[in-house]
């Protein structure tokens, strides 16, 4: 199963153009990501949407948080948290990074590498994502956008992240953060580009489960007494 | 008189990519042969894209749905950096100012049969 957890989201309209490429180039889920500002006028939206689009492709939302405020992001999340099925911080800034991988209702971090000459991760901060489960993204249009020295500077902070991956094993996904038609590609392209920065099919595969049991997870978030304690339906 | 044919063991191992093209503006085979090298030399380099063997075999004009043109074509490459080249052409995203989306939809190891791609 091919998930992307992170396209940006846009008028109705554009999203159905969107959703109907990306299920003509092989993907079987997406996710739409909008900021916080944004995020409640698109959940007017998002069950049309999905009728819409039930026979091509599943979709959902992803509500992204861009701030440099931990204060914010953190109120944000609280606020959000029972509304959206997946929550992402925009990376970049050390104290966003560490803050975000620190807090378990996050779930994603994503480009913790951004306007950094670093990848924004380490071992202190690999250990942090694996214990409260929080997944790094990497985006596709970062390479994409980017070229020459700039493009080889992303590529080896990808390279500086899937070292910490591999040793320490914390959830790591893999997104195409399209923003247009322009921006899709099919499945075995994603993958080919991304076995060609160093990854193996066993981790890439490994990015798209991950990707589902994030959403699996936040269906099931509400029965959730504490970490390892959910309460199950007997069905009486 | 040309070249004598080599014997198939030492011939080159070909795959053919059907490759999804949407453009901006038109674009002609000349210039996605351009696009095709220069995508794969500046992620590959000089050295790898050698090896590529890097050919556009057919070129077909789609229909123009009024947002951007749309072209389909047959790109053959060396048997063992398909992957190389798959990877590199899907980072194509500019040629001359306009924006460019090239991404493959079918591989396969005669012209004949990547033609059910088309």
């Amino acid at each position: 199963m091919f998930f992307d957890l992170n396209i940006v989201g846009n008028s109705f309209e554009n999203n159905i153009i969107l959703a109907k490429e990306a299920s003509k180039y092989g993907w079987d889920h997406i996710n739409f990501s909008y900021s916080q500002n944004d995020f409640s006028n698109a959940l007017n939206f998002k069950k049309e949407l999905q009728e819409e689009l039930c026979e091509d492709i599943s979709i959902d939302y992803t509500l992204e948080i861009k701030s440099n405020n931990i204060n914010e992001i953190r109120k944000s999340v609280s606020k959000f948290r029972n509304k959206a099925l997946c929550i992402s911080v925009v990376g970049g800034d050390l104290k966003v990074n560490r803050s975000s991988l620190e807090n378990v209702k996050i779930d994603v971090l994503s480009r913790p590498y951004l306007k950094r000459y670093d990848s924004g991760l380490n071992h202190v901060l690999a250990k942090e994502a694996l214990k409260n489960n929080v997944a790094v993204e990497l985006c596709f249009n970062d390479i994409l956008k980017s070229y020459l020295s700039y493009r080889s500077k992303i590529i080896s902070n990808f390279k500086d992240v899937y070292t910490l991956y591999w040793k320490y094993d914390f959830p790591l996904i893999l997104s195409s953060r399209a923003h247009s038609i322009f921006d899709i590609r099919t499945t075995h392209d994603f993958v080919a580009f991304f076995k060609q920065t160093g990854l193996s099919d066993g981790d890439i595969d490994k990015s798209f489960h991950t990707a589902s049991e994030i959403l699996e997870f936040n269906k099931n978030r509400e029965n959730m007494i504490f970490k390892g304690v959910r309460r199950v339906d007997d069905g009486s | 008189m040309g070249l004598k044919v080599l014997p198939p063991t030492l011939r080159k191992n070909n795959r053919y990519l059907t490759v999804d093209i949407k453009s901006e503006s038109g674009i002609t085979k000349d210039d996605l042969v351009t696009i095709v090298w220069d995508a794969c030399v500046r992620f590959q380099g000089e050295l790898n894209s050698g090896n590529f063997n890097l050919w556009v075999m057919k070129f077909y004009e789609c229909d123009n749905n009024g947002e951007f043109y749309s072209y389909k074509a047959i790109i053959r490459c060396q048997r063992d950096y398909v992957d190389e080249v798959r990877s590199s052409l899907a980072l194509a995203n500019r040629f001359n100012g306009s924006r460019i989306s090239i991404t493959t939809i079918g591989l396969s190891g005669t012209i004949k049969s990547s033609d059910k791609f088309i």
